[in-house]
């Protein structure tokens, strides 16, 4: 068994997992890690022996390995790490034993690092999950978010630790799908959304992320009145004020405000990465060729 | 059993794992009678790689798994299945208990009020007739029910309460919604119910499904 405990956690440090589907029409999005790739990436920096990891964000966390030993993995973002004051490679992986003090703080890019373990996290599940829903309070630790003073347990011994390839970051457009509410908004509106460069905003959490619009985008587009219908994680949305917003893995379960078109998979970990105060800019790509991308990623 | 008019109809995809199949453009009976028969027809044997099923209030939603399966092809199998006819589940029928007004519902003789009415004589009007479960989900254990007579309807408030305790039974737009869950609301908050419509330590967590009918009473 191993045991860790929390020393400082930033906001919104959570557990995670691949998350919670199929409650959709109980009221419950899936959760699951803002950057997928990046959480499956720490899962084999650590040889993971389960679905298990905890995500954090730009402020990091501290922990102290209080008994026993894991190996544990880290990615996702740029951030800081130290082993008991000393440096370590991001992305990157090492053993811990009992005593060892893990500080991971700021870096210069990304919102969302995970850490993970190769020991199977000792966390009941809730509706067959631990993802936290920081909407409807449910998983982790009674459903939430981590802070000073948690303890975290482990059993057993994890896989073989890898060390995935390095990843091209890929700098260009979000790439969306057009969808539900497309052509409800005129060819220019359509038109002058891919050519925009919008921005990202520091009203981001893992609900939504706010977007200014200083080209005047959808500064027309009046509310519209739309019955509800299911929301998508990427589910680009556009309030009765003109504010696009991208829904996130915590996102409502459903909504009535238009939507122009959904990020796709593959991107939206890519975007949950962009800081606040970002240009981003998005593209449209085919269905056909969306699933080509996720097809030609897959790890 | 009941055909679905096919020009109200559209199939679009949501993102890149997703499909709407929406009746309508507007709430009403039909296409929600619609919306639901067709997810009970889905839910009874979804076409392959489709991972989930969610009845809304005038579509139903389909998660799909890429790497098993595209658009093309389950469109393909909606379209099959959209030209048969669709028989929803036998529903269950549910009593709910509800304190009317007071500060269980602060909203209700305001809400008397704007439609000509006493407080009790609302309250008989709202509990004449058993209301169908329009769509779930909107949070954990939300329920839309409708529809009231066109006499009943009124407007949401001009502003949203920040939260309404769980229990809330809530009125606006000829329904009445049932909150299981501490949430924000502009509807009026008419009274209260004990029944909780979510309990995450049973799978499934809700007990309300849409196409259900419910009978309320005033305790």
């Amino acid at each position: 068994m191993t045991r860790l405990r929390i020393d400082r956690a930033g906001p919104l440090v959570s557990l995670q997992d691949p998350g919670r589907f199929g409650m959709l029409s109980h009221g419950i999005s899936a959760s699951g890690p803002m950057d997928t790739k990046s959480f499956a990436r720490a899962g084999r920096w650590a040889g993971a022996s389960d679905a298990s990891g905890v995500e954090f964000t730009m402020a990091g966390l501290d922990l102290t390995v209080l008994d026993g030993e894991t190996f544990a993995g880290w990615d996702g973002g740029g951030f800081t790490i130290g082993l008991n004051g000393e440096l370590l490679d991001w992305p990157g992986q090492t053993r811990l034993v009992a005593g060892d003090r893990l500080t991971i703080s700021a870096g210069p890019y990304g919102n969302y690092g995970y850490l993970r373990f190769g020991g199977r996290l000792e966390v009941k599940p809730v509706l067959g999950s631990i993802a936290t829903s920081t909407r409807a309070r449910l998983g982790g630790l009674s459903g939430k978010t981590l802070a000073a003073g948690d303890e975290l347990v482990l059993e057993g011994e994890g896989g073989e630790p890898q060390a995935p390839e390095p990843i091209a970051v890929d700098e260009g457009p979000i790439r969306f799908v057009w969808g539900l509410h497309a052509e409800m908004f005129s060819p220019d509106v359509r038109q002058a959304f891919v050519a925009a460069e919008f921005r990202t905003t520091p009203t981001m959490d893992r609900m939504g992320v706010r977007l200014g619009d200083p080209g005047g985008v959808f500064a027309n587009e009046k509310i519209l009145s739309l019955v509800s219908d299911p929301v998508v994680s990427g589910d680009i949305q556009i309030l009765g004020d003109g504010t696009p917003i991208v829904l996130m893995r915590d996102h409502q379960p459903t909504g009535g405000y238009p939507r122009i078109g959904t990020v796709i998979s593959v991107d939206l970990s890519r975007f949950a990465q962009i800081r606040p105060n970002r240009a981003v800019s998005f593209t449209p790509v085919s269905l056909a060729n969306a699933h080509r991308i996720l097809r030609s990623q897959l790890p | 059993m009941m055909s679905i008019a096919p020009t109200r109809r559209m199939i679009v995809p949501m993102g890149d794992c997703g499909i709407l199949v929406r009746f309508a453009a507007q709430l009403d009976e039909a296409a929600n009678a619609a919306a639901i028969a067709f997810a009970d027809t889905l839910l009874a044997s979804p076409p392959a790689g489709v991972e989930e099923v969610v009845p809304s209030l005038v579509s139903v939603f389909l998660r799909y798994d890429p790497l098993h399966t595209d658009f093309d092809t389950v469109c393909g199998e909606l379209r099959l299945q959209l030209t048969g006819q669709h028989s929803a589940r036998a529903p269950d029928t549910h009593t709910i208990g509800i304190i009317f007004g007071g500060s269980d519902g602060p909203d209700l003789a305001e809400v008397a009020g704007a439609l000509a009415l006493d407080p009790a004589s609302f309250i008989a009007r709202h509990n004449a007739a058993p209301l169908r479960v329009l769509a779930t989900g909107f949070a954990p254990g939300f329920v839309y029910c409708g529809f009231h007579p066109d006499d009943l309807i009124l407007p949401r408030r001009q502003n949203v309460r920040p939260m309404v305790p769980a229990g809330s039974v809530l009125f606006a737009a000829g329904q009445t919604a049932i909150a299981a869950t501490d949430i924000p609301t502009g509807w009026h908050v008419i009274g209260r119910t004990d029944f909780r419509n979510f309990d995450a330590r049973t799978d499934p967590p809700t007990q309300l499904r849409a196409g259900d009918f419910l009978t309320f009473e005033a305790r």
